[in-house]
């Protein structure tokens, strides 16, 4: 009897209990969607800022406070964008460097990477431990004499000077090198039987199964094209070869002070897009990359 | 592995590599160190540079003795000092609460992944548009048509305003903008690398700290973070190794000017510094400031790992 | 196509950097496969097999000796040019090749004269995926193929191409031990029924007497005995192959012999009127037992383990080099598991001794 009194009150203090812990639970789960949401609006609020503003006429920009969504979209401020930074001729030059230093940098890696993955040489183990101690310096290193190389090579203002001397990323080399050593070498061993060469080998089976790699190479590439600034601002940074960053900060010199923000917005704006949009598209592998590589570009 | 007798086969896929590298990464370095020591002297003879020199420290002594030196080098380490902790705490929360919910987790997490995929100085410039006051700051009695949507938030919550970025403005206020860019700009990286991380902590640990009922803060400290150390440890040194290097926010608020208006170069950092040597032609000096830029990195990025391996529990 | 082996040897550098110690993973291997045999190479795990395999295969050198394919001298010869086929232990497959592709692949590397146009390189392959009958299965993936299934393409992909040696590195080992039965059956047919010379290894000495026509058991890179299984478990040459082959192990006792006869322990188990008196290894198959009430081994049970037709007699015995003895008899005899002693018989062809400190077998005669 004594027994079962005391049954009863351990479950009606559990029910209790279960019940505070759910209203605990749910409050702490609120506080973390609060907070979660407040930074996602703090995070998004400088691209949102961006949009309208460069759909705002001067005017309203203007005007304080400020008008949270244009009375009045103004379309026009993307054309005159467009013209005031040459847009085209910088889109243009910025794809032209990007596609040929990406094609050229990917057959570099794949089969720099298959040397050190599948081939046996002497002095392998030291020659990739050196490779990647250079990835410890800091790249401001090497562009000073860089700089000094290609002017005394006259590849100052070409597209040469663009795409050349970032051929070789030693970081490339290491993610690709790491993902064809996890294909097994029974599969080397098997084309081998079955009366494959290395190079085709290489091309009908390794490039296959590392394809996740080369295309998160691919667009970390590209994106650098893209981002790059400091480089083409030295050594050429002339119409015909400037790139799209470089382009948008020569068009739009002045950030503080009485600026025609719709239009630079317009243009920062028309910069972003095609970034989103390989984001969106291909995020899978943007964001496997970056989480093993850290670096920008 | 086949045994092969061609050797040369294999130097063969390597050439193209070895000989890009040799002349844009291991020529520089023996040169750029070579250089750092070589006074007065420029790399550039043919368009005109010195090219008379003598064997010193000279280029080093210049560069510390260097008023903008000793500018950029304080910047850099502020901006570094601030912005590292900072942005690793709250991508540190902001991660744990992306682990703790189901719903929306997908979408939060592209959200926050997204200034990852932005140019940073055309994103700059969307900054510097929100900070910035349109009128005549800086004068004895300003008239203002626009405060800015920063300002225009704080004067909504019954602030004053405050001059950011113009002509005028406060070495502080300029710093408050450029570590609220930087990081903004930080965070997808250190979210995405601590939440990889986190999804990989076992879930045992947590049913058993359930089971002793611990607080949340208690698991927080004492189970979420010890576990997560390796991955603190990596945004961390990853994070003063960016830091250091950090040139093109600046640029993409304040221009190429670094600096506001009324004091131009006044926020240069260690970067923008070599590549001012550079451009004014005296690689000797960029070369010093580089060699002294890599000590620095090398020194804490050393001494980032003696912390961690102290402090990293495996 | 007959293989020929000819003082084959493979010298591996030391692993440790430190000492200069050679490894001799193979040595002075002799041996002359015969055309259309199924051949197993046996030995534990480091004895050499999968070295000479690979070096048959041309995957590896020889350090010396020659390795001759019927008349010709392949011992320079690369892999690509050997025309072998070889099945991996974890197949190999390619994994992002359809089951179709893979096994076509072999062909499509083919050259010169030998070079095939579309439609013969697809019927080889239907050709091949039908003999492993898996020819329902081609348009799949590896990954969606179980264990038994992939062993198949592997094999169908190392015979498409019609090699003149079919070489397989521990075929069955990743396979359950249901699908190892029915595979290995299945190996015997498409051996047979193709008549293909064939090479296999194995460290189950049950999978390689089953199905070889001749087992090769190697120890430290020293062959040790080849032969027909039977024969060379009937008449094993020293210790190590008779302990290797036979579940359950042969027991092996200390002994003995000492005036023309043989001891073990104290018990006087034989007379061998030929051997001289010296300390021996005994080693006793445990179907040479035979219960007999003045059978001159005396051991103590300990436990009787029902098998269903046979039962097996755990006992002990104070020479045994093992824990303990076991016997299999006719599940007909009774055995009192409380009685002080079994006393058994032993079959003289069931029982052999072995030098002592070379391990090599002493053949006597019965009188």
């Amino acid at each position: 009897m004594s027994q079962n009194t005391m049954q009863v009150m351990h479950a009606r203090d559990m029910q209790k209990t279960s019940g505070k812990q759910k209203v605990t639970k749910f409050l702490s789960q609120a506080g973390v969607y609060l907070f979660l949401l407040i930074m996602a609006a703090i995070v998004l609020f400088p691209f949102y800022w961006m949009i309208i503003s460069s759909l705002k006429s001067l005017a309203e920009y203007r005007l304080s406070p400020p008008t949270f969504w244009p009375a009045q979209v103004l379309i026009s401020n993307y054309a005159d964008a467009f013209t005031t930074a040459s847009l085209g001729v910088l889109f243009k030059n910025t794809m032209i460097v990007g596609i040929v230093s990406t094609l050229l940098s990917l057959v570099i890696t794949i089969f720099t990477a298959f040397a050190f993955a599948r081939l046996e040489f002497k002095g392998k183990e030291l020659l990739f431990a050196a490779l990647l101690a250079t990835m410890m310096i800091p790249g401001e290193l090497f562009t000073i004499t860089n700089f000094a190389t290609v002017t005394n090579l006259g590849w100052r203002n070409t597209y040469t000077v663009l795409i050349v001397p970032f051929l070789v990323s030693v970081f490339y080399i290491y993610l690709l090198r790491q993902n064809f050593l996890q294909i097994p070498n029974e599969l080397y061993l098997a084309a081998k039987v079955d009366g494959t060469s290395d190079l085709k080998y290489l091309w009908k089976v390794m490039v296959p199964l590392a394809l996740p790699t080369l295309i998160s190479i691919t667009i970390l590439k590209m994106m650098g094209a893209w981002n790059s600034y400091i480089w083409p601002r030295l050594v050429a940074n002339d119409e015909a070869h400037r790139l799209i960053t470089n382009g948008l900060r020569n068009a739009f010199t002045d950030t503080t002070g009485d600026v025609n923000y719709p239009v630079q917005m317009a243009a920062v704006a028309l910069v972003s897009a095609p970034l989103f949009l390989v984001f969106v598209f291909l995020r899978k592998y943007i964001m496997s990359g970056v989480s093993r590589s850290g670096i920008k570009g | 592995m086949v045994e092969s007798k061609q050797q040369w086969k294999a130097w063969l896929y390597l050439a193209p590599a070895i000989v890009l590298l040799l002349v844009f990464t291991v020529w520089p370095i023996i040169n750029t160190v070579a250089m750092a020591f070589m006074e007065d002297y420029s790399g550039l003879a043919k368009i005109g540079g010195e090219t008379a020199f003598g064997f010193g420290v000279g280029n080093f002594v210049k560069v510390a003795e260097n008023a903008e030196f000793q500018q950029a080098l304080t910047n850099t380490i502020l901006l570094c000092l601030i912005t590292v902790p900072v942005s690793t705490i709250l991508a540190l929360l902001i991660a744990v609460a992306l682990n703790a919910i189901k719903p929306l987790q997908k979408v939060l997490q592209t959200i926050f992944f997204l200034p990852y995929v932005t140019n940073s100085i055309a994103i700059g410039m969307v900054f510097a548009a929100m900070f910035n006051v349109i009128g005549s700051v800086g004068t004895r009695r300003p008239l203002i048509s626009s405060y800015g949507i920063v300002n225009d938030i704080i004067r909504f919550f019954g602030g004053n305003w405050v001059n950011w970025i113009n002509s005028g403005s406060d070495y502080w206020a300029n710093m408050f903008v450029l570590i609220v860019y930087i990081v903004w700009n930080a965070l997808p990286f250190k979210i995405l690398i601590l939440l990889g991380g986190l999804t990989s902590i076992n879930k045992q640990y947590y049913e058993a700290a359930k089971v002793d009922s611990t607080p949340r803060w208690r698991v927080l400290t004492k189970i979420t973070v010890p576990l997560l150390s390796p991955m603190l440890a990596y945004v961390v040194i990853t994070g003063f190794i960016g830091g250091f290097k950090e040139y093109t926010s600046i640029v993409g608020i304040f221009g190429e000017s670094m600096g506001p208006v009324h004091d131009a170069h006044r926020l240069n950092t260690m970067v923008g510094l070599i590549y001012d040597s550079l451009a004014s032609n005296n690689q000797g000096r960029a070369s010093a400031a580089a060699l002294i830029l890599f000590g620095i990195i090398l020194v804490v990025t050393l001494i980032n790992l003696w912390v961690s391996k102290k402090r990293v529990h495996y | 196509m007959k293989i020929v082996l000819q003082n084959l040897t493979k010298i591996f550098p030391s692993r440790n950097k430190k000492s200069n110690e050679e490894v001799v993973a193979v040595n002075n291997f002799n041996f002359e496969i015969p055309d259309g045999k199924l051949i197993g190479l046996l030995g534990p795990s480091g004895c050499g097999k999968s070295t000479t395999l690979y070096m048959i295969s041309g995957l590896q050198k020889p350090s010396s000796g020659k390795i001759f394919f019927g008349d010709d001298d392949v011992t320079e010869l690369s892999t690509e040019n050997r025309g072998i086929g070889l099945v991996f232990q974890n197949y190999a497959l390619y994994p992002h090749l359809t089951v179709k592709q893979n096994i076509m692949f072999p062909l499509q590397n083919l050259k010169g004269k030998d070079k095939l146009d579309k439609d013969a390189m697809l019927k080889r392959t239907e050709e091949a995926a039908r003999l492993v009958q898996i020819d329902q299965l081609l348009d799949r993936k590896p990954s969606e193929l179980s264990g038994g299934q992939q062993q198949r393409v592997a094999i169908a992909r190392a015979l498409v191409k019609m090699p003149r040696v079919l070489l397989l590195d521990e075929p069955l080992s990743n396979l359950d031990a249901r699908l190892r039965l029915q595979t290995r059956e299945e190996i015997r047919r498409i051996q047979k029924e193709t008549g293909i010379t064939t090479v296999f290894v194995t460290h189950d000495q049950e999978e390689a007497m089953s199905i070889s026509d001749m087992i090769v058991v190697m120890k430290t890179g020293i062959v040790q005995q080849i032969g027909k299984p039977q024969d060379v478990y009937d008449d094993p040459a020293n210790l190590f192959v008779a302990k290797f082959l036979g579940t359950p192990p042969i027991n092996v006792f200390n002994g003995h012999v000492k005036g023309g006869t043989l001891y073990i322990g104290s018990d006087a188990v034989m007379d061998i009127q030929t051997v001289p008196d010296q300390e021996v290894m005994v080693g006793i198959r445990p179907e040479g037992f035979v219960l007999s009430e003045n059978g001159p081994l005396k051991c103590k049970p300990v436990n009787v383990e029902v098998m269903g037709r046979d039962v097996s007699i755990v006992s002990t015995h104070e020479a045994s080099a093992n824990p303990f003895v076991r016997s299999i008899i006719n599940a007909d005899n009774k055995v009192d598991v409380s009685s002080d002693f079994v006393r058994y018989d032993i079959k003289p062809h069931k029982i052999f001794i072995f030098n002592k400190e070379t391990e090599e077998r002493i053949y006597f005669e019965v009188k």
